[in-house]
């Protein structure tokens, strides 16, 4: 039995599939949320280049892959297929577990695989610089990667907790030639006007994208780049499952269940869209986004607000009533959005053609440290959504005594991330009982942070 | 207390999720905490109703309307 699977370079795909051109009720265009119109493509062109702005609408099935493109993925491309020998021992599962590495990209993840993209199309359509925000950096690292390779310069406004907390990263993308600011900064009229607030203002994701694309908008020959939600960024990703396909081919198998960790949805559509092609052409196949039950998204049925719900019982609502007195506003489902997921993840999941499961914190890091115990791999805390949704499977594939083939994409890898690993195994992620003292203290420790205005 | 934060991809303390949106609490706040310990006390006894009124109603903005928000001051600021 092998236990990795390898494809030849030359077997690299060499087209993106892209799946508006076959979904079954085509995503509603997005709207201006000023106008309440549709976005047009000369709305984002301060921001992206023509020729992405392209690749976010069409509806063409297949986008062949540049050759400069494959030239640069064929430094960690194909990935690698492994068999999960060892999880599937210790599971004591009949099921056969797949997981594809994008952990051995440079970066460490599979952000690259649009990073690599998104650089080539703004260098051949003449920009020179990019901008971008991160959090704790794992998607500057992969765009800083990804424009030293093309000769564009970056910079990246990186959220202020996360630049004082989380050096290893800032250094991985200075050392690919970007420049990495804490956000907010006094390079931008945004980040100047939040510091007026809080000169210590520890920053968020929100700070950080209004100061990269002020940047962009402002600075000559300069545009921004984000890592995952857009629908160009998650074709870039589907190199992922075509590859699996082929590979898994290669062993005379094919998938029973598809898993991928879902936050923004790019790589969970990475490795799903080429099997949930296969899906709305009639096979049978699990598709399952697992995702963290930080917020209500894909699990908690978003999609079925509308105006008509005047009897709150949708279930977000119990979640989010903090009192009798509150009462949510209704809530308009036109956009079919949700938390932050990618659209087309939504628009498939509210189809009926993916699955979704939220897990909480301290079961994906367990299910990280069984994966890291047995496959040897340590994950990057994100990917153990998808691995204790693997696990969840294998053991009921255990019970109902079936030799199901799981294939997972393990999106990267977590060493840089061992801090996280750190604060679980020492059991600072614990549940909190408070009792009164506890809470008057966690209150007077609130004061110094920022009050609402 | 701290908590993964599957935003920023790090460990943070309950503070920054109680105060990074503007000294409002972040909209995940009760989602990630709600296994973990009693955040909704915790909300109740730090805010008011019309401010977490402010912050969990409605649907949040997607990526694209926020980068298109962000667009627009942009360009008002020039």
């Amino acid at each position: 039995m092998e236990k990795k699977i390898f494809l030849n370079e030359k077997d690299i795909p060499k087209a993106w599939y892209n799946i508006q051109a076959d979904l079954p009720n085509p995503l509603p265009p997005p709207l201006n949320p000023g106008t309440g119109e549709p976005i047009t493509p000369d709305m984002l062109a301060p921001i992206f280049p023509m020729n992405l702005i392209e690749q976010e609408v069409s509806t063409q099935r297949w986008i062949d892959i540049p050759e400069e493109v494959l030239e640069k993925l064929l430094m960690w491309r194909p990935t690698p297929l492994y068999r999960a020998t060892a999880l599937e021992k210790f599971l004591g599962t009949p099921a056969k577990i797949y997981f594809k590495n994008e952990g051995v990209s440079p970066p460490g993840s599979h952000k690259p695989n649009t990073a690599i993209a998104q650089a080539y199309y703004n260098k051949v359509a003449g920009t020179k610089r990019l901008t971008t925000e991160t959090g704790a950096g794992q998607w500057g690292g992969a765009l800083a990667f990804a424009c030293g390779q093309f000769g564009l310069e970056l910079k990246v406004y990186m959220v202020r907790v996360s630049y004082n907390q989380k050096p290893y990263r800032r250094v991985m993308m200075e050392t690919w030639g970007a420049k990495c600011v804490p956000s907010p900064s006094p390079d931008t009229n945004a980040g100047r006007k939040f510091l007026e607030g809080n000169p210590d203002h520890p920053g968020s994701l929100g700070m950080a994208i209004s100061e990269a694309i002020e940047d962009a908008v402002t600075s000559k020959n300069t545009k921004y780049s984000l890592g995952s939600v857009l629908n160009h960024v998650l074709m870039h990703q589907t190199i992922i499952g075509l590859e699996a396909e082929k590979q898994l081919a290669a062993v005379g198998d094919y998938p029973n269940v598809v898993i991928g960790c879902a936050g923004g949805g790019s790589n969970f559509a990475g490795i799903s869209f080429p099997f949930v092609r296969d899906k709305i052409h009639g096979k049978d196949i699990r598709i399952i986004a697992a995702e963290p039950t930080s917020c209500p998204s894909l699990t908690r049925g978003d999609y079925v607000y509308d105006f008509g719900d005047t009897a709150m019982t949708t279930p977000l609502l119990p979640m989010y009533s903090i009192g009798h007195n509150f009462i949510p506003a209704p809530i308009h489902a036109g956009g079919l959005r949700y938390h932050g997921m990618a659209p087309l993840v939504s628009r498939l999941c509210a189809d009926g053609l993916i699955e979704a499961r939220a897990y909480n914190q301290l079961e994906t890091f367990a299910a990280g440290i069984i994966f890291a115990k047995t496959e040897g791999f340590i994950p990057a805390p994100e990917t153990n959504h998808a691995i204790a949704c693997v696990i969840e499977e294998a053991k009921a594939a255990k019970e109902e005594g079936k030799e199901k083939v799981i294939l997972m994409n393990w999106s990267g890898h977590g060493i840089i991330d061992l801090a996280s690993y750190d604060a679980y195994m020492c059991g600072k992620l614990q549940d909190y009982v408070l009792p009164n003292e506890e809470i008057q203290k966690l209150l007077k420790d609130l004061e110094k942070f920022p009050k609402p205005k | 207390m701290d908590i993964y934060c599957t935003q920023l991809g790090m460990i943070i303390d309950i503070a920054y999720c109680f105060s990074v949106n503007e000294g409002l609490p972040c909209r995940n706040t009760i989602g990630c905490w709600k296994e973990r310990a009693d955040v909704i006390a915790l909300l109740k006894a730090q805010f008011t109703d019309e401010q977490l009124k402010k912050v969990f109603s409605g649907l949040p903005k997607s990526k694209l309307e926020r980068i298109l928000e962000s667009l627009k001051s942009a360009r008002e600021e020039e």
